[in-house]
């Protein structure tokens, strides 16, 4: 998977490209909670071209939401596609998570 | 001890692997199950579901059941028609009760990073069976009609 990351409006973009899976997350546990630690606490994670998404991800986004969160930020999660999103719902993990249908509309809302 | 050997029936032989415990051995078997399940005709949705849970069940398997030991092995047994896969998982640890991983989508456990694995898998496939030790899990991913 590659991670690329940019800021935008203050916020710092991280878009996953190709599967989010128990070999990506440790890339993704370093890029994430790296970015949280070097104070880029408004987070928005691009899944719009991610095609896979497993448990152990899923928990690197949590740690990194909760991180944000403890450092009054926050991390939201942008298009994911029906595949992903189906997994947010099955794991009412759409609950913790705020989850826009793309990224302008994540930086928006980050914005307010 | 070694994991007993699945027996054939119906559905064929059973195609046996048998991994190292470690994380990046894990997307070879995976491919390998799912050119198989390609070439039989599934949709890419039954071949997410499938990805999903077998990665969920041999992470688990080299995490939980033979906690990193590279000393042991993870054994995977597969065979599919066009009707339906199945997929045993077997590790070399000490087993554990199923029934005993909170359930992770009650409000308490949102926030927790870990204890998604079993969940998904049984969303995902059809029929999930662990044996009586724990230490093997058996999934059956039904084709599409």
């Amino acid at each position: 998977m590659e991670i690329e990351t940019r800021t935008e409006d203050d916020c710092r973009v991280v878009t996953l490209r190709g599967s989010a899976d128990i070999n990506a997350s440790a890339g993704l546990r370093e890029t994430l909670l790296g970015a949280v630690e070097r104070g880029e606490t408004r987070i928005v994670c691009d899944l719009s071209e991610t095609d896979f998404i497993c448990s152990d991800a899923l928990g690197v986004l949590i740690t990194a939401y909760l991180k944000a969160r403890g450092r009054g930020g926050c991390l939201y999660i942008a298009r994911p596609h029906q595949r992903l999103n189906d997994i947010f719902e099955t794991t009412r993990l759409d609950r913790l998570f705020r989850i826009y249908p793309d990224v302008a509309a994540a930086l928006a809302s980050l914005r307010e | 001890m070694p994991a007993r050997t699945p027996q054939p029936d119906d559905l064929g032989d059973w195609t046996e692997t048998v991994l190292p415990t470690n994380l990046s051995a894990i997307r070879k078997t995976e491919r390998e199950v799912l050119a198989r399940l390609h070439d039989l005709g599934y949709d890419e949705d039954h071949l997410f579901a499938v990805r999903l849970a077998l990665e969920e069940a041999l992470v688990n398997a080299m995490k939980h059941g033979n906690a990193f030991d590279p000393d042991r092995s993870v054994h995977v047994w597969y065979r599919a028609s066009p009707e339906r896969v199945e997929i045993r998982v077997a590790d070399e640890g000490c087993g554990f009760d199923p029934a005993t991983v909170p359930d992770p989508t009650s409000d308490e456990n949102l926030e927790r990073p870990c204890g998604r694995g079993i969940m998904l898998m049984r969303c995902y496939m059809d029929e999930v069976t662990f044996s009586p030790k724990g230490n093997e899990v058996s999934m059956i991913k039904h084709g599409q009609p």
